[in-house]
């Protein structure tokens, strides 16, 4: 079986799974005030024990999830069809370039790291019931803040010292810029979603202007982007051509978050916040500082993202680096109904994807840009899907 | 539950967005044909553009070049990726062509160097030929670059389009202000004085190599201002020649002929021929003698040392023979050694930069930092 199928079928089994959890009293799916019924106590998945209704539950889920990708691909593969390429020739030379070799699947690896970590900053928020859509602008500070740190160490540390350094900078960046939406959500009630996608643009001209003037690479003639990163602080690779620690830490950073959502106070907390904030409230939770921090926590997620590509991938700041990767990240997200679990094999998915459409151009003549249509189509399906099931049983 | 389904709906539109904003038409590109003989039945080729390949401007002529190529080698298979942006995905894409065989890689657009460079060093047996750049200090058996030397067809419509303006304001869009680029308006600004003294070249910057939307509020701007002809050095040149031709102002085309886009207005253009030095390049590589040539180098070539692979676009009506044949004795004059910036050349200031009898080398006006007079706009 080729390795982009399996991979799509772990991740059908993997949110079926999540599905059937979904049956019972426990909500992991966006908070939609079902999480009132939730008995006091009762932490995410804590009852996710089998049980034989549950595996037939899971089973017909996972049907359903299979038959919604299967419609998206169909219905892509008429696209291509219309484009003038060859659906089958298409799908495998996406196959190719995803998984082909080492090298295919190390670029996957590569580009699912700023995903995930962009899903992350996502799911975050969400469990607290907010809309963080500035994954984008974060990715971008963070990948600024890194960079403000190189200039400012100026070579006089280098190593894992200066990649701590770099990573802190990125997240407090992330985690700034995550901050102003919070922050004007709980002081003016303006809407976090809104002004975290604005603020996508605001940071994409703040790089603009900083790689035009002060922060030019005085070598460059005409091309605008700031000097690279020491070679000290640019990330090791660690296997194929390009892959760095960034993936590891993006997984682990996912596990992290899923045993503080599962097993901490602060997890339980945001659960209540983002089941009804009224009730949060009135239970005496700190409700504006638990939702400015769950944004910061993603703001710093993101930053981090940023970083790792500046120091692992680009090694410098470029006008066009990131482009759509926080906008795919939330995608991400959704398909996983932000679970951190799940949102790893999406962000591995969208990836593949992502990096296939190198293949579409190359191969099928098909512009790459197309693949946003087979992203937009695998979310519409699976959600469109998986909506009758979450609502039968919430 | 409303906020759910209106972050849902703000980030698929913005993905929907950026979908349509990146994606463009195009056609299925031609692989490799079977049949035929030849010793290059195995040769294949990839070219990376950094838009679309139909875009009437840069990526289009390089796009255009790859089927000179694709005809002259015709059992060759041609990779094609467009919209390649000037990021690592640059190196992705290299890789995936080297994946699928290739044995040449023009990565064509500027900002594609670096990455062309990196790539370079790990695929020894693949030959890469970078459009535009320079080398730097890396020198590499595997890598070269090429260009033409652009401003010398520019002078020439610049004759065309100070013969042609009524309001003697003609107004240039441009991207930043690189030697090259500065280069051009000056040489524009020149060839239109030369025939038109009162010829003033209103520059306006949009920090773009193609923003569609900041084009049209340039030329929008250009055209309140009195200018009634525009060029540009962009690497998309259709809205500006849209916008002029809807404003019923004339045009001067560059990178590529889109005399069809402005058929009122069209004057003439500059325009790359890519093929021939495309073909000599791949020939050089199928003939093993790529090392060492000058293509293993930064080739650069102009009307005085060979043949400019930046030419003349065709002429709109209102060009008179005899306007088209001064354009003939001036680009034989640059084949014999002459310049568009043969002296006296003064800045904007009147500061005398080349005395009269005096011309720069291709190499110095590589390094151009000025406006000439006659030039209103700034350069910060």
């Amino acid at each position: 079986m080729n390795p982009a199928a399996s991979a799509s079928a772990s991740a059908t089994a993997t949110a079926a799974a999540g599905n059937a959890s979904a049956d019972g009293s426990v909500v992991d799916a966006p908070p939609d005030g079902a999480v009132l019924d939730t008995p006091p106590g009762a932490g995410p998945d804590a009852d996710a024990v089998a049980t034989p209704s549950r595996w037939r539950a899971a089973g017909m889920a996972t049907l359903r999830w299979a038959a919604a990708l299967a419609g998206a691909l169909v219905i892509f593969g008429l696209f291509l069809f219309a484009r003038g390429a060859s659906p089958v020739d298409a799908y495998l030379a996406m196959l190719d370039s995803a998984f082909g070799d080492s090298r295919a699947i190390g670029d996957t690896l590569l580009r699912a790291t700023p995903l995930l970590l962009a899903a992350l900053a996502v799911a975050v928020p969400a469990r607290a019931g907010m809309f963080n859509i500035g994954g984008e602008g974060q990715l971008v500070l963070g990948a600024v803040g890194a960079m403000a740190m190189s200039f400012a160490l100026d070579g006089a540390i280098a190593g894992p010292p200066a990649f701590v350094l770099l990573a802190l900078a990125g997240m407090v960046a992330g985690a700034c810029w995550a901050l102003i939406p919070a922050i004007l959500k709980v002081v003016l009630r303006t809407n976090e979603a809104i002004v975290s996608l604005l603020l996508n643009y605001v940071a994409v001209i703040v790089l603009t202007w900083l790689v035009f003037e002060p922060w030019k690479d005085p070598k460059s003639t005409g091309q605008a982007y700031s000097k690279a990163l020491p070679s000290d602080e640019r990330l090791p690779i660690l296997w194929a051509n390009r892959v760095h620690v960034g993936i590891i830490l993006a997984i682990v950073a996912a596990f992290v978050i899923w045993a503080a959502f599962r097993s901490t106070r602060w997890g339980f907390k945001l659960q209540v916040l983002g089941g009804n904030p009224e009730a949060a409230r009135r239970a005496g939770l700190r409700v504006g500082a638990l939702a400015v921090g769950a944004m910061a926590v993603g703001g710093a997620l993101a930053g981090l993202g940023g970083m790792l590509e500046v120091s692992g991938v680009e090694g410098r700041l470029r006008p066009g680096i990131m482009v759509g990767f926080g906008y795919i990240g939330f995608l991400a997200s959704w398909l996983a109904k932000h679970h951190p679990l799940k949102a790893i094999v999406s962000a591995f998915v969208l990836a593949a994807i992502a990096i296939g459409g190198n293949g579409l151009k190359i191969e099928a003549g098909v512009s790459g840009a197309a693949v946003n249509v087979l992203m937009a189509l695998v979310l519409l399906a699976v959600l469109g899907f998986a909506r009758p099931n979450t609502k039968a049983t919430s | 539950m409303k906020p759910t389904r209106l972050a849902l709906a703000a980030g698929m539109s913005v993905l929907a967005l950026g979908a349509a904003a990146c994606s463009s038409s195009s056609e299925t590109s031609t692989g490799g044909t079977t049949g035929g003989s030849g010793d290059e039945s195995d040769l294949t080729i990839g070219f990376l553009y950094v838009g679309p390949k139909d875009d009437y401007g840069y990526n289009q002529a390089a796009y255009e070049g790859s089927q000179a190529v694709q005809a002259a080698f015709p059992n060759a298979k041609i990779l094609q990726a467009e919209n390649v942006p000037e990021t690592a995905e640059a190196e992705t894409v290299m890789e995936d062509m080297i994946e699928q065989g290739a044995d040449i890689i023009f990565p064509t657009s500027y900002g594609h160097l670096e990455f062309a460079q990196n790539v370079a060093k790990d695929h020894p047996d693949t030959i890469f030929v970078h459009q535009g750049g320079l080398e730097g200090e890396d020198k590499l058996d595997n890598l070269g670059t090429y260009f033409g030397t652009v401003y010398e067809p520019v002078y020439t419509a610049g004759v065309a389009a100070g013969e042609a303006t009524e309001s003697n304001k003609l107004g240039y869009v441009y991207a930043f202000p690189i030697p090259q680029t500065l280069a051009n308006i000056n040489a524009f600004a020149l060839g239109a004085q030369s025939v038109n003294p009162d010829a003033e070249v209103i520059a306006v910057s949009t920090g773009s190599w193609c923003d569609p939307g900041l084009q049209a509020q340039a030329a929008k701007s250009l055209i309140d201002q009195g200018a009634d002809v525009l060029t540009q050095h962009q690497d998309c040149t259709k809205t500006i020649i849209e916008a002029a031709e809807a404003a019923g102002a004339m045009s001067v085309g560059y990178h590529f002929d889109a005399s069809d886009l402005a058929p009122n207005g069209w004057i003439t253009g500059s325009e790359w021929n890519w093929g021939p030095l495309y073909t000599d390049i791949v020939q050089t590589v199928v003939d093993g003698k790529f090392v060492d040539s000058p293509y293993n180098g930064d080739f650069r070539v102009g009307l005085q040392t060979g043949d400019n692979p930046f030419v003349q676009s065709s002429y709109g009506s209102m060009v008179s023979a005899e306007t088209q044949a001064k354009i003939d004795e001036i680009k034989q004059s640059f084949i014999d050694g002459g310049s568009p910036f043969a002296g006296p050349v003064l800045k904007q200031d009147g500061t005398i930069v080349w005395e009269s009898g005096q011309q720069p080398t291709y190499e110095e006006v590589e390094t151009m930092d000025f406006f000439v007079e006659g030039v209103t706009g700034k350069i910060d």
